[in-house]
């Protein structure tokens, strides 16, 4: 079982959350081209070793949230941003 | 049309013999068990989302994780409300049966009647919604009532982690549902909340899951069904 920690309800069983993947900036829909588009979709770093990663706690307080992972370890951390916010 | 009229039925279907409280269909099944599982969805259940920080959350009283017992004005027949702070800015109002319409008005007019004492209108953004029948709500007692919800969920239950007047979401037997802790004369005991189309499933796997503890099924009763000792229904 992986624990998530999240912000809000403390850490979870991952089975709880949706894995959102690596957060990427959304690019401008009436600037961007197919290809930043493509991109924006579909292409990954998939970095083996620490990373930031985007959950969303589906199953308990329904909020997206940051956590560090290492993809090679499967050792997870609160991120940096929700640090000391945990009640 | 008099009480005994049922015009409402839960999720879960009655243990025999379907009797009529409150108007709503419910097992009329007592039980002396010491674990016990009782259909409780007859409650008024009322969802109430706003600002975490904002009036109606410092007006309601309840941060996310905890509840409250209340019988001031929230309901104006001076019968119990319990709220519920069931999520970052949400909660969950569960009161009398039939009493859903008089306490989503009465949560409505929270922020207004403070409003007019303060002398200021609020711009903040609430929504106040019914969902009774849109839900399933079962409670679970008895002194081994933690070790049979730890079947089915991964949380901590222990007193430390999940003392009285506890809340939280999380997945049980596989649902998304709020699990309430609410003891009644020292003994624990939870409020289970799911999804209406949910509910037969949970409360099905949970006897399921407590065959050897030997849960058993008990009624829903409100006092005057039974008698005038307050019972741990008499929201
Ligand atoms: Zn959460």
């Amino acid at each position: 079982m992986m624990l998530i920690p999240c912000p809000w309800c403390g850490p979870r069983d991952a089975a709880e959350f949706a894995y959102l993947g690596e957060p990427a900036p959304r690019p401008d829909p009436t600037a961007a081209s197919p290809e930043q588009w493509r991109g924006y979709l579909y292409l990954r770093h998939n970095v083996a070793g620490p990373g930031t990663e985007r959950w969303y706690h589906r199953m308990g307080c329904r909020r997206h949230l940051l956590v560090e992972r290492d993809t090679t370890t499967n050792e997870v951390r609160p991120h940096r941003s929700h640090v000391g916010d945990e009640s | 049309m008099d009480d005994t009229t049922p015009v409402a039925r839960s999720a879960i279907s009655p243990a025999p013999p379907e009797i009529v409280v409150a108007c709503w269909a419910v097992s009329g099944r007592r039980s002396t068990g010491a674990l016990t599982l009782t259909d409780a969805s007859p409650l008024a259940k009322v969802a109430v989302r706003a600002d975490p920080d904002g009036e109606l959350a410092q007006a309601l009283g309840v941060r996310f994780g905890r509840t409250s017992r209340r019988t001031d004005a929230l309901d104006s027949v001076g019968t119990d409300v319990l709220v519920v702070g069931s999520g970052p800015g949400e909660w969950l109002a569960l009161g009398a049966p039939g009493r859903q319409l008089a306490l989503t008005e009465q949560l409505r007019g929270l922020l207004e009647r403070r409003g007019r004492v303060s002398g200021a209108a609020s711009a903040e953004l609430v929504t106040v919604v019914d969902l009774t029948h849109g839900r399933a709500l079962m409670r679970l007692t008895g002194p081994a009532a933690a070790e049979l919800l730890g079947r089915e969920c991964a949380v901590d239950l222990t007193d430390a982690a999940c003392p009285d007047g506890s809340a939280l979401r999380t997945a049980v037997a596989g649902l998304a549902t709020d699990v309430i802790r609410d003891d009644w004369d020292g003994t624990s005991s939870y409020l289970l909340h799911c999804e209406r189309s949910s509910g037969q499933y949970l409360f099905d796997s949970l006897l399921d899951a407590g065959t050897e503890l030997g849960v058993d099924v008990d009624g829903f009763t409100t006092p005057s069904a039974r008698d005038e000792r307050r019972t741990m229904y008499d929201f």
